[in-house]
């Protein structure tokens, strides 16, 4: 459903992203994570077509997304990590305009709109405009619109973020139900916990660099010890070390 | 004391934050374009200075000769009770954006300061701003001046009170928005602070139109009157600041120091005075109540029937919902819709006020392709606006929603198709409307005014297409103020080209006019070949520029 070939994105000397190698199938909840930095965004902007790679190749659903980025974009579903919408239009007009931009017919549209607006419980502030929805709310309203056309391959950057518990649980729930429809999820995320819980498989971009892949299993194997949490996990792949942090704070005090 | 220190303190702070990014953002950008037009914009204020010292040399050698007799110290007054207007809207505009827009209030007032600190660093900050733009301004007339009158001691009082005379106008703005911040929601700040600048610059204008001398009579009658200074006595007036900083400043021009340095202390005793009050204050009025949780507006939706649902005859459902989300973002949001108000408004203060006289010298021309085309001017002038402001600004109306297209399945050039449609529909039906009202009223013969309508609407479709074509050569999406969503680049080479379409398509029809007159040919077989070139001229730059912002876009990574 998703392979990228040694994709890579150079801007002037800096390397965001170098020699990326994925295959994803369909029905996968794929985690992608790193620290801030490690080129996360990047590379999901390079599989929606929002960037374009400097080398290497990606195909979304069998389409090349540099040689036919509109064929491409009608399977993908995308939601940016801060969402920057149309703060005059209500989060009703805006899933009608993304849908008409998405070419759904405006009955389907409007039959979808109404079920996606019950399902992220907006549907008594689905005519208020947007500015004055919490962060939460828009992240919902991005989702809604991500899902309105029905994509095959859902990408999301952060998803998580600025939602309360409730709405963290439901996005979840949400991502599992369109995973068990053949859909691909791809997210990235910075917290372990969920991307621990979730998905079926992972994958850890240090410095632009794929330095893990593999289900939590996998990856526990690959650093040789069971058991271990994926923070650890994580913690141990990207070189993050807890004396050196320790060692500043004290730095600090003095 | 401490306080007003540490505010003086936050002040100069915030200052050289603002000249760092300032230079961060030009010289160090380590982007081509932005250094050479740092480099361009600095040569150009360095040309300016030079042709205003130029013309301050002749003056100087002019009045010299002529002993002209202007009592100088009410000049100055009234140059400075002038300024002071300036100084209340740029002061009210500053304070709100401050307390309302800027997003670094937070992080200030998260800082081990007195609120009161943190407000008087915004008022240093914008009595520096000020200081700098009037010597911006004025400091090559100084230096001429100096120097012809062998006086260094102009240039010296007049910074002085540069500095010094913004002081209590800047204080007293800042404590009335305090104040006014109190019943303005953050969300609603934009908004009023453009409908507060629009009544001003329309209030403005039809208070100039209806009491300024100069406009009541026209033309030679107007010339004929003596040059005299406006008579508001007042303005050097012994107990206002405009009065001493004029005596100060006409004082220095005459080489009295002592009177000079006297006024601008007095100057300074009381700005000093104002300034520790206002401090003080201000941090109490902050204290006192802030208003900014105010719960989100609900709406109340219209009738099914009477939404916009997305389709509009002839169009695609992509192009439509472009069109309809544009209208509705420009129609919503007050700083947008006053891109299509004051075209308008503009129009009615210099056509209608003067609308009787202006009808009656068009209709002695008696029918024909002349008065067809005077009929067209109001027309002409609506379409400059609404092309630039609503054509430039289509693009980069998209702001930092524009991922939403580029995630989208479709290609820039029906991206940029969507955004032709909704900036040439309104423009061309706001043009149609001026131009057949114009031409009705003139009544120059139903073939010429049928004629001369169509030419007005073809070249709305063209130019204002040609707008966007340029706005999105030169589109911004990382604009937070809608007033910085169009490149200066842009908009004066919008002008140019606009001024260059016009022009070309009225010399053709002049053209017509003659060459009719001198071939005998029909007069409206020319004419008719006169707006047809024009009209296909016009297309055909405008899908050039089409082209091209396409191009150009195609380029950009939207992300």
């Amino acid at each position: 459903m998703l392979s990228t070939r040694l994709l890579t994105k150079r801007y002037g000397s800096l390397t965001a992203v170098e020699d990326l190698d994925l295959e994803i199938s369909a029905g996968e909840l794929f985690g992608f994570l790193g620290p801030n930095g490690a080129g996360k965004t990047t590379t999901i902007k390079m599989l929606v077509g929002l960037l374009r790679p400097t080398s290497g190749t990606a195909q979304v659903a069998g389409i090349d997304i540099m040689a036919e980025p509109e064929k491409a974009k009608a399977r993908i579903g995308y939601v940016p990590d801060a969402a920057t919408l149309y703060d005059k239009l209500s989060g009703r007009e805006f899933l009608e305009f993304s849908g008409d931009l998405y070419h759904v017919e405006p009955r389907l549209r409007d039959r979808r709109i109404g079920a996606l607006l019950k399902l992220f419980d907006l549907e008594q502030r689905g005519n208020d405009f947007l500015s004055g929805y919490s962060r939460g709310m828009r992240q919902k309203v991005s989702l809604a619109a991500a899902l309105l056309h029905d994509p095959q391959v859902l990408f999301l950057d952060e998803p998580t973020v600025g939602l309360d518990p409730q709405s963290a649980r439901q996005m979840k729930d949400i991502l599992q139900d369109v995973c068990k429809e053949g859909k691909t999820v791809f997210f990235s995320t910075h917290i372990l916990e969920i991307a621990e819980r979730m998905c079926t498989r992972l994958a850890i971009i240090n410095h632009g660099r794929l330095v893990a892949i593999g289900s939590l299993q996998d990856l526990r194997h690959m650093v040789g010890q069971d058991g271990q949490s994926l923070e650890q996990i994580f913690l141990e792949l990207t070189g993050s070390r807890e004396e050196d942090v320790s060692a500043v704070l004290r730095g600090l005090e003095s | 004391m401490p306080r007003l220190m540490s505010g003086i303190d936050v002040g100069l702070l915030l200052w050289r934050a603002q000249f760092r990014m300032f230079i961060n953002q030009t010289l160090r950008s380590r982007k081509p374009g932005r250094i050479v037009g740092t480099i361009v914009g600095a040569a150009i204020i360095v040309l300016a200075w030079a042709w205003e010292a130029l013309i301050t040399g002749v003056a100087v050698a002019a009045a010299h000769r002529f002993h002209a007799q202007i009592e100088v110290a009410h000049l100055l007054s009234l140059a400075f009770l002038g300024y002071t207007a300036v100084l209340v809207f740029s002061s009210l505009v500053f304070s709100l954006n401050a307390l309302l827009l800027n997003p670094d209030l937070d992080l200030l007032l998260a800082a081990p300061r007195p609120v009161a600190s943190i407000l008087a660093g915004r008022m240093v900050l914008q009595v520096l701003r000020l200081f700098l733009l009037s010597l911006l301004f004025t400091a090559p007339a100084l230096v001429v001046l100096a120097f012809a009158n062998h006086n260094p001691l102009i240039p010296i009082v007049f910074s002085a009170l540069y500095l010094l005379y913004p002081v209590f106008v800047v204080v007293i703005i800042s404590l009335m928005s305090l104040l006014l911040v109190r019943f303005i929601p953050a969300g609603r700040g934009r908004e009023i602070l453009t409908l507060f600048g629009v009544a001003l610059a329309v209030g403005i204008n039809v208070l100039n139109f209806l009491l300024n001398p100069a406009l009541r009579d026209s033309g030679f009658a107007r010339r004929s009157l003596p040059l005299s200074l406006p008579d508001i006595p007042g303005a050097s007036a012994p107990w206002l600041p405009s009065g001493w900083a004029g005596r100060s400043a006409a004082a220095a021009l005459g080489g009295d120091w002592l009177t000079a340095i006297g006024w601008a202390f007095v100057l300074l005793a009381v700005s000093a005075v104002i300034f520790t009050v206002g401090t003080a204050l201000s941090g109490r009025l902050y204290l006192a109540g802030w208003i900014q949780a105010v719960p989100p507006r609900r709406r109340k939706v219209a009738a099914r029937g009477r939404r916009l649902r997305g389709a509009i005859p002839l169009l695609s459902p992509v192009l439509a919902s472009i069109v309809i989300k544009d209208w509705r973002m420009r129609t919503r949001d007050l700083a947008q819709l006053v891109r299509f108000a004051m075209p308008v408004v503009f129009l009615f203060v210099i056509f209608g006020l003067r609308f009787p006289r202006l009808l009656s010298s068009v209709q002695g021309l008696g029918a024909g392709p002349a008065a067809a085309m005077l009929g067209l001017v109001p027309a002409w002038v609506l379409l400059f606006s609404l092309s630039l402001s609503l054509g430039l600004s289509a693009v980069s109306l998209e702001g930092q929603s524009i991922w939403v297209y580029a995630a989208s399945p479709n290609t820039t050039l029906r991206f940029l198709e969507g955004k032709c449609w909704s900036a040439v529909l309104p423009t061309g039906v706001f043009v149609a409307l001026v131009a057949l009202v114009g031409e009705s009223l003139i009544r120059p013969g139903w073939i010429w005014a049928a004629t001369a309508v169509l030419l007005v609407v073809a070249q709305a479709a063209s130019v204002t297409t040609l707008m966007v074509g340029i706005g999105a050569v030169f589109a911004r999406f990382d604009w937070t103020d809608a007033r910085r969503m169009m490149h200066p680049a842009g908009v004066f080479i919008g002008m140019a080209l606009f001024a260059i379409i016009t022009g070309a398509s009225a010399l053709l029809l002049a053209i017509s006019l003659a060459l009719a007159g001198a071939t005998h040919f029909p007069l409206i077989t020319t004419w008719l070949a006169a707006v047809t070139i024009s009209v296909g001229g016009g297309v055909a730059v405008a899908a050039l520029g089409l082209l091209v912002g396409n191009d150009h876009l195609r380029g950009l990574e939207l992300g």
